[in-house]
């Protein structure tokens, strides 16, 4: 036992005191911080920046009221000609002219848009969207219904998910975060099973191929060798995912209270104030997104995150054990890295499949059938339990998924472990399944 | 202190150790010889416990082999290496932790060998940084450190270059005087005259021969003489004696003679003394790679 703690102890500071190890779990937080920064910034900025003014000519008589204008599109009815209202654009006054002819309201023709640019496809958009608006009311007021009637019909939903718990308590929970949650989740374990794994395959290599393992082999059991290294491993990856979770909140808490309390709140009270001013109803404003991010830190609230976290650390140590003995089966069979991809393949295949169907049909579905068998089944179980997680999962299903799973583990690390201790004296000697399969069957 | 008993040990359809005996004695050098692939290396891990025999036992200081008798061992493996990106210190302080050392006791052994093997100031080094030979003696001063009662060196001298082979070689002899028992696993004769006490010799997973190097040499002698004199006289083969071969250098005659059998030397001599001056006679031994090729090469063609 005490061989094995020597054994995980150097595995892991050796790799804890590189320096790669170190750049990674340093930058790694800021890159995801960033990235998410980015987003973020630029769909708002998006949003924001594109606004035009434009002049309308109506000579047309049939519609009984105007364009309105909104956050991107300011319309100004100029009492022109076209002619006219051309010489405008030129002093620079609007960006466009709209040109509403008289039409029938059946089948409008002749609107035109003139402008020193070309008009973009989404503004376009935006202006043949605004105008069916105006046609439509114009067609519901021309059969009778009054202005009062259709204000009335325009009523505003704003659905909030609920959740019935176990104990009848109703939990706010949101299905973007939720979402969010399971992707980020997902992705992540599929990253750490893999990057880790495969160290663990690399670690193995690197001690046949430089013939240390014979001198190891002499003082320890190979079983000790193999479980100190996957252990060792594994320690490193839990020390890198908390470092993260503590530098990413760190950090992402310090991004929001900078920028959104100051800039973009303010810039959000503008916009908003702006938008009330051009529209008298009150109806964008109140529709208005508000801030993605403080958004989802409201919906993260209704998340159980300690228990997502909780149940994200056991997948990952359950799964990364799962797959790093396959790992360590490969490695020791084999002389070099550039022998290991007929091996990978079937290693890599159940995770691809669990990772690829875990956010689609999991992420879509995380009540159905597929999602349960998927994180039942231990190939699949890592991802898929994790994605499924943040929408809540009956504890039975949870427990007996975690159950198999250790059986699971349980099993691949006494078949790597039999392998292993084979393969690692085998040198120079181009492995197959079938010579695998007859390693595991010597007797010690 | 180590014997090995009836040891078989079957690999799916070959066999690599076939009901194969011997004894190690308390503070001798042990030569393991064979060809490549004879089982030499299957026995050592037998011994060093990597592996199990199917069937036999072998008995450790009057116990059976166990667990605890690791750390009494010191292997030294043909395939050896270290962790390239470790320090040379460390490294070496990690191998004895693994054998049971604790930190201080181990880290003031592993100065008091870098002195000796004029290896300070490598302690920060990495293996990388080190050429082959160099890394060899790491190797060496990891396999003693722990001060076993039994070490195994599997083919020690290749790959060294002949002065730190020299130093190795001596630091075993000063090992063995001071009571350490050594098994050395090789196919090179040369190294075997020089240093064991006794030898097994093992062919094709059989120990065909075994026994202390002077009894087998002598074992093998054959009655055959190396005689060298000056003088004017013709020796001719008669019933006491058959000349093998005569050359004649200056004024000295070389002549190499095999006894008949019953025969003594004396009679050969007592008919040379009054007729020639005698100026060398030698009996000839053959060497451990002779007695080694005539046994593996007579085994292979029956």
């Amino acid at each position: 036992m005490n061989k094995i703690l020597l054994i995980i102890q150097r595995e892991y500071l050796s790799r804890v005191k590189k320096k790669s190890f170190i750049v990674m779990t340093f930058l790694t937080p800021l890159l995801i911080a960033g990235i998410y920064g980015l987003i973020g910034y630029f769909s708002y900025k998006g949003i924001a920046d594109s606004f035009d003014r434009i002049a309308v000519v109506n000579k047309n008589t049939t519609l009984d009221s105007k364009l309105s204008s909104n956050k991107n599109i300011a319309y100004t009815y100029l009492d022109e000609n076209l002619e006219q209202a051309k010489q405008e654009i030129k002093s620079g006054k609007f960006d466009y002219i709209l040109y509403l002819p008289e039409f029938n309201l059946d089948a409008p023709q002749g609107i035109e848009v003139f402008g020193s640019k070309q008009a973009g496809l989404s503004l376009s958009e935006r202006i043949s969207g605004d105008i069916e608006n105006l046609i439509r009311t114009q067609k519901l007021k021309n059969s009778g219904i009054s202005q009062t009637d259709l204000d009335k019909l325009k009523t505003d939903v704003s659905i909030s998910v609920k959740k019935i718990a176990k104990e009848g308590k109703e939990e706010e929970s949101s299905a973007g975060a939720s979402m969010f949650i399971a992707f980020a989740a997902g992705i992540l374990m599929f990253m750490f099973i893999m990057l880790y794994g495969v160290q663990v395959m690399r670690g193995i290599i690197e001690e046949k191929t430089s013939r240390i393992v014979e001198v190891m082999i002499s003082s320890v059991k190979p079983f000790q060798l193999m479980m100190g290294k996957i252990i060792g491993i594994a320690l490193v990856g839990l020390t890198q995912f908390m470092l993260w979770i503590v530098l990413t909140f760190a950090i992402s808490t310090a991004a929001v209270s900078i920028f959104i309390n100051k800039s973009d709140l303010k810039k959000m009270e503008q916009s908003s104030h702006v938008s009330a001013q051009m529209k008298k109803g009150a109806e964008i404003s109140a529709n208005t997104p508000g801030n993605p991010i403080t958004d989802l830190q409201k919906s993260l609230s209704g998340l159980n995150i300690p228990k997502i976290i909780g149940v994200f650390i056991f997948f990952f140590l359950g799964g990364y054990l799962f797959y790093s003995a396959l790992y360590a089966a490969i490695g020791s069979a084999v002389d070099s890295e550039t022998e290991t991809q007929q091996f990978m393949m079937p290693v890599m295949l159940p995770l691809l499949l669990g990772y690829a169907l875990s956010l689609s049909v999991v992420n879509n579905d995380p009540y159905g059938s597929t999602a349960f068998w998927l994180s039942i089944i231990p190939f699949t179980s890592p991802i898929a339990m994790v994605v499924r997680i943040p929408y809540g999962v009956e504890n039975w299903q949870l427990i007996l998924s975690m159950v198999t799973l250790v059986l699971g583990f349980i099993a691949t690390v006494w078949i790597a472990s039999r392998i292993y201790r084979v393969g690692i004296l085998m040198y120079g000697k181009k492995t197959t399944f079938k010579e695998m399969f007859k390693w595991f069957t010597y007797r010690n | 202190m180590l014997i090995v008993k009836d040891i078989v040990k079957q690999y799916a359809s070959h066999r690599a150790l076939d009901h194969v005996s011997l004894e190690v004695k308390q503070g001798k050098i042990f030569g393991l010889l064979g060809p490549n692939g004879a089982g030499k290396t299957s026995l050592i891990r037998i011994i060093t416990q990597i592996t199990a025999p199917d069937s036999g036992e072998v008995i450790f200081n009057g116990e059976r082999l166990n667990s605890n008798h690791i750390s009494q061992i010191g292997y030294l493996p043909e395939e050896r290496g270290l962790y390239k990106k470790m320090e040379i210190g460390e490294q070496v302080l990690y191998l004895a932790k693994l054998k049971g050392l604790h930190t201080s006791e181990a880290t003031k052994r592993i100065k008091y060998w870098f002195e000796k093997l004029d290896m300070q100031g490598w302690w920060h080094k990495k293996v990388e940084d080190l050429s082959k030979g160099m890394q060899q003696k790491v190797q060496f001063v990891a396999t003693v450190l722990h001060q076993p009662e039994l070490i195994i060196l599997d083919e020690p001298f290749s790959g060294f270059d002949p002065v730190n082979a020299d130093i190795i070689k001596n630091e075993i002899l000063e090992l063995n005087r001071q009571g350490s028992t050594f098994i050395f696993s090789t196919h090179r004769m040369e190294s075997v005259e020089e240093l064991c006490d006794d030898i097994a010799l093992i062919n094709q997973s059989k120990k065909i021969l075994d026994g202390s190097v002077d009894e087998i040499k002598s074992a093998y002698k054959n009655n055959t003489y190396w005689l060298e004199y000056e003088g004017n006289h013709h020796m001719q083969s008669n019933d006491t004696f058959e000349i093998l071969s005569s050359e004649e250098a200056r004024d000295r005659k070389i002549i190499k003679l095999k006894l008949n059998p019953q025969r003594n030397i004396n009679e050969v001599l007592s008919g040379l003394l009054p007729v020639v001056n005698i100026h060398r006679l030698q009996e000839v031994i053959p060497s451990m790679n002779e007695i080694f090729i005539e046994k593996v090469k007579g085994q292979s063609h029956e």
